[in-house]
């Protein structure tokens, strides 16, 4: 039934169109936007392009006008709070991952239920009540009152990627290397580790990523004081599309590129909970 | 194992404590610790007391809002697995160019933040955004008269838009697990594509399809950031965006943990759901190992 055959192929052809629009559609609107030096309706593209707006949103060109921001500020801020993030996050989950994989802990359901719980229920009410503790401790609106909430929201993904990765590698390994008279410290720098060094560094790349596009945390521990990427894109949405696009495309770039690098070993405790 | 050694072991602190205590007590002090005060400061009032105060003031003022929410949480997890169901099978029975391609194409959504995705559809949703001018030159709609969809469309867009991925990977992963045996033995004996799909592929990969559901729909009823930027102060609005009014306008905590009880109790049963069988998997885990 070549007729039959040519139908479906059209069908899957349009499907394969149309997931394509609905993906690019919404990205291409911000794309637009980061270009459209202006844009008056009901015109379907704008009337002039241009990298004015990145320009200036970089840094390489100053502008007296109303609104105009310079992210690199917002950019540099983040990018300092994510690096001290996944070094300590990763501090604290690669020891806690290796001993949920690799012992039977007493209390140990509990101790899942710990790192389990904040994937299972809303996070929010968590920062809510967190500010009132910051506020009496003075860490509300500071730099180190937000490392600890982004500590708090990347060290549940890094526990679980670290003690599934620990899990996958052979106990017999391990077991090998002692029964030749290694120690349980070298064993594990010199055995488990290094085996280990592709899931951890995925982890760590993972928590980097999460403390870069944290909004709810940062917004009920940061504000008003502390204006990291995504602060600075949800406080120019609205009046200033321009910028906020530009910011938006810049926090979109490395969550696709860590999409495409780690397509192959995809997981689903990888993904639930982003944003 | 040597007899010093396990008297060493009875001595000292067994290796494991040392290991994990540092990552408990710091989920203790900044997650257990709030999660148990949220609850707790639902029933003081601002007096200081002991009240249902802030659960009448809840009822009286939000009621509609933690409905919006359910309505909301039920309907994107509904319309995203559905499609994510129809997406999977589609990339599991077919094996071309497109299927490739597809399958290549709906994970780029997936680690995109909310944050992101709220400020595109803020654009792409917009009265003047690029739907609406598409839409205006197809001749579907009238520019003058655009698709109004800062509310529970376009919310429920949003949703669908960013779990559509996730659940996709999670569903395709489990039919990937089911053997093309079956799938062969059921059209032999003469099932056509729809009895393929709910008879064989659907319930031979329930468990997975489960979790997919359960971790869309707790996400959806805790995401703050995608209804705070498309829908904001508008009525009705989700619980979430209920939370951060309370707070920053009134610091009026008891409410706004109160309004938290309320999004716990619409996660209850998923959250218990998932709790059990995450436990269940990893207590395997290790019984198979030991």
């Amino acid at each position: 039934m070549p007729a039959k055959r040519a139908l479906v192929l059209t069908a899957e052809i349009l499907l394969l169109v149309a997931v394509f629009l609905l993906i690019i559609g919404p990205m291409m609107s911000l794309f637009i936007w980061s270009v459209a030096h202006r844009w008056y309706w009901p015109s379907t593209l704008p009337q002039e392009v241009g990298f004015e707006y990145w320009k200036q949103a970089l840094g390489m060109r100053t502008s007296l006008a109303i609104g105009s921001i310079s992210i690199i500020p917002a950019f540099l801020l983040s990018l300092t709070i994510a690096v001290v993030v996944v070094i300590i996050s990763m501090l604290i989950a690669i020891p806690a991952g290796y001993a949920l994989a690799k012992y039977r802990i007493p209390f140990g359901t509990i101790i899942m239920f710990l790192f389990l719980m904040p994937n299972a229920f809303p996070q929010q009410p968590i920062f809510v009540n967190l500010l009132r503790v910051f506020t009496r401790w003075g860490l509300a609106g500071t730099v180190q009152g937000v490392i600890l909430v982004h500590i708090l929201v990347g060290l549940v993904f890094g526990v679980w990627i670290t003690s599934a990765t620990f899990r996958s590698i052979p106990n017999y390994l391990e077991e090998a290397a002692r029964s030749v008279g290694a120690s349980r410290l070298y064993t594990f720098f010199h055995i488990t580790l290094p085996l280990a060094a592709p899931g951890l560094l995925a982890s760590s790349v993972f928590v980097f990523i999460t403390s870069l596009d944290e909004f709810t945390g940062t917004f009920f521990i940061g504000l008003p004081f502390v204006s990291t990427l995504p602060m600075t894109l949800y406080s120019s949405s609205g009046y200033n599309m321009q910028f906020a696009s530009v910011i938006a495309i810049i926090l979109l770039i490395p969550s696709i590129l860590f999409m495409t690098l780690i397509q192959r070993v995809l997981r689903a405790e990888y993904v639930g909970g982003m944003g | 194992m040597p007899a010093d050694s396990t008297a060493r072991r009875e001595l000292s602190l067994p290796p494991y404590l040392l290991l994990i205590l540092p990552a408990v007590t710091f989920m203790v002090l900044m997650y257990a610790y709030p999660f148990v005060s949220s609850i707790l400061r639902s029933f003081i009032n601002p007096q200081g007391e002991f009240s249902f105060e802030n659960y009448t003031k809840t009822i009286d003022l939000y009621l509609k809002d933690i409905g919006f929410t359910f309505a909301v949480t039920i309907v994107s997890t509904a319309v995203a697995a559905v499609l994510a169901i129809l997406l999977a099978v589609y990339l599991r029975l077919r094996q071309n160019r497109i299927s490739r391609a597809l399958a290549a194409l709906y994970k780029v959504p997936i680690f995109i933040p909310f944050v992101v995705v709220a400020q595109m559809m803020n654009s792409f949703l917009a009265p003047h955004g690029i739907l609406n001018l598409a839409l205006a030159k197809l001749n579907v709609i009238n520019l003058e008269n655009p698709l109004q969809l800062f509310n529970f469309y376009g919310l429920t867009f949003g949703f669908v838009w960013k779990m559509i991925p996730f659940s996709t990977l999670i569903i395709h992963g489990g039919f990937q697990m089911i053997d093309n045996s079956y799938i062969e033995a059921a059209r032999s004996c003469g099932a056509g594509l729809g009895r393929v799909i709910t008879r064989v592929l659907i319930p031979m990969n329930r468990s997975s399809i489960l979790v997919a559901l359960v971790l869309v729909y707790s996400q959806i009823v805790g995401t703050f950031t995608l209804p705070y930027m498309l829908i904001g102060g508008k009525i009705p609005t989700t619980i979430t965006v209920d939370i951060a009014h309370r707070i920053n306008y009134f610091r009026d905590f008891g409410v706004a943990n109160t309004l938290g009880v309320f999004s716990y109790l619409l996660v209850l049963i998923t959250a218990i759901y998932y709790l059990r069988s995450s436990v269940k998997k990893m207590t395997g885990y290790q019984a198979s190992e030991v």
